[in-house]
């Protein structure tokens, strides 16, 4: 969340909202002082919690001022970032924001950290060391920002607010009937990519799919050679056609993508598995195929099967089951919702 | 029961000449916008006309899959010009059953791609 000095707001810290007025009033400190700090912030007032009506828990949030001057290390950090999304590139942006003993790097200092951005850094060598070894591999995991406190040979320890930036993954649709107009404006609001597989011109148009990322037309199976199949591209078959289904589930469950699901009956479903295990594909990767698609949320629209697809897309990138919080305990500390 | 009969699914499962070629000549595709099959045809021809090898793909209906392999077969070692007179029914009686209206289109997708092939290579030459 940025505040400016004269009070503007972009961007937010909390999706409800309830602690970013406390981060607005101690913006105005941090912008005077020019002095990055770290705050705990108890969520909701003492009353309110004892009863139980204010999200439980703390949260820590690190403030820092930014000039406007390019000369400002952190426009600086921030200018090679932008370079690195533009080429592509997953990285992670380590911000030292506390410890104990002699920190390897003033609090607020940061290096930019990825596969093929070296740490240009301004910590020490100890510490670029160690977010070289073990940095790549948060950035490819599922798990998002955190903080991290790393340990060093002289005993004293370092907080490093990770902030990963990793592209968003791409669900690849094969079928752009009804069902796919919605799952693409969806998943443009999720912030995810979309691609649309489809041997019609005249259902995988650039008329019905303003949003999606690519439109690809042609024979499917070809296509599907020609795209990245990878743990960040969903696999989502909503062509409802056997020809389309057959060829695209051999190739997607030799693959390493996280989802893969086929619109359908169970009746149909068992049929297409049926024919997928007469041509030898085993019974672990059949395992694989989530038909019928989607959550049970009782709609028939295709905006409503849609919205499964996407909430069970969702659920199974994040390892969670799509059953309601509130008939589990999971979702009761550590999630401001 | 089979309502495809023998020969059609064995073409499905084990299509004959499904692929493509390096060097083709000919090369093709159509459309049914019906049913959304589409599939292209490669042919290898000889300087003499011949067709040395045939090739087609496509993610296609059983019966497509079928008569595409079939037809492959069919013209492999035939000239253009008698590739050019293969009449539709020569097609539809190697199927081997009958072919309901609704899916004649899919039984003829393949001959129709070689022929409208065939044509514009003639055209170029």
């Amino acid at each position: 969340m940025f505040v400016s000095e004269s009070g503007d707001i972009f961007g937010s810290v909390t999706i409800g909202g309830c602690v970013d007025a406390r981060v607005i009033e101690e913006a105005a400190e941090i912008m005077s002082s020019s002095q990055p700090r770290l705050i705990n912030m108890e969520l909701g007032d003492d009353e309110a919690r004892e009863i139980g009506l204010a999200c439980a828990g703390s949260v820590g949030i690190f403030l820092e001022p930014i000039a406007v001057q390019s000369a400002d290390p952190i426009n600086r950090i921030y200018d090679q970032a932008r370079e690195e999304w533009k080429k592509g590139n997953n990285f992670a942006l380590a911000t030292i924001i506390g410890g104990s003993g002699p920190l390897p790097a003033a609090i607020g200092s940061r290096a930019l950290v990825g596969k093929t951005a070296g740490p240009d850094s301004p910590f020490r060598d100890e510490l670029n060391g160690i977010l070289a070894r073990e940095v790549p591999a948060l950035i490819d995991s599922a798990a998002g920002s955190q903080t991290i406190s790393y340990q060093l040979e002289d005993g004293s320890s370092v907080d490093v607010y990770l902030e990963i930036f990793r592209r968003p993954s791409t669900l690849l649709i094969f079928g752009a009937g009804a069902v796919a107009v919605p799952l693409v404006t969806l998943a443009a609001t999720l912030g995810l990519r979309t691609v649309i597989i489809d041997a019609s011109p005249r259902f995988a148009s650039r008329d019905r799919f303003p949003e999606a990322d690519q439109i690809r037309v042609g024979i499917p199976s070809e296509i599907a050679e020609t795209l990245e199949f990878g743990p960040s591209t969903p696999v989502i078959l909503v062509a409802h056609d056997y020809k389309i289904d057959l060829p695209i589930l051999k190739k997607a469950l030799t693959t390493g993508a996280p989802y893969v699901g086929m619109l359908g009956s169970r009746k149909r479903g068992r049929t297409i598995l049926q024919m997928l295990r007469d041509d030898g594909i085993s019974e672990q990767q059949l395992a694989r195929v989530r038909t019928p698609i989607g959550l049970d949320l009782g709609g028939s629209s295709a905006a409503e099967v849609a919205l499964s697809i996407m909430a069970e897309v969702i659920a199974v990138m994040h390892g969670r089951s799509g059953s309601s919080l509130s008939a589990s305990r999971s979702g009761e500390a550590g999630t401001l919702r | 029961m089979n309502p495809y009969g023998d020969r059609i699914l064995d073409h499905f499962r084990h299509p004959r000449n499904y692929g493509s070629l390096d060097e083709a000549q000919i090369r093709t595709e159509e459309f049914n916008p019906l049913c959304g099959d589409r599939v292209r045809i490669e042919l290898a021809v000889a300087p003499d006309g011949t067709v040395n090898a045939a090739r087609f793909q496509g993610d296609l209906c059983i019966i497509a899959k079928a008569a595409g392999s079939i037809l492959t077969e069919l013209v492999t070692g035939q000239t253009l010009n008698e590739v050019e007179s293969l009449r539709d029914s020569k097609i539809l009686d190697q199927l081997k059953i009958e072919i309901r209206p609704a899916r004649l289109k899919c039984a003829l997708l393949a001959l129709v791609a070689m022929r409208n092939g065939i044509k514009a290579h003639r055209a170029e030459a």
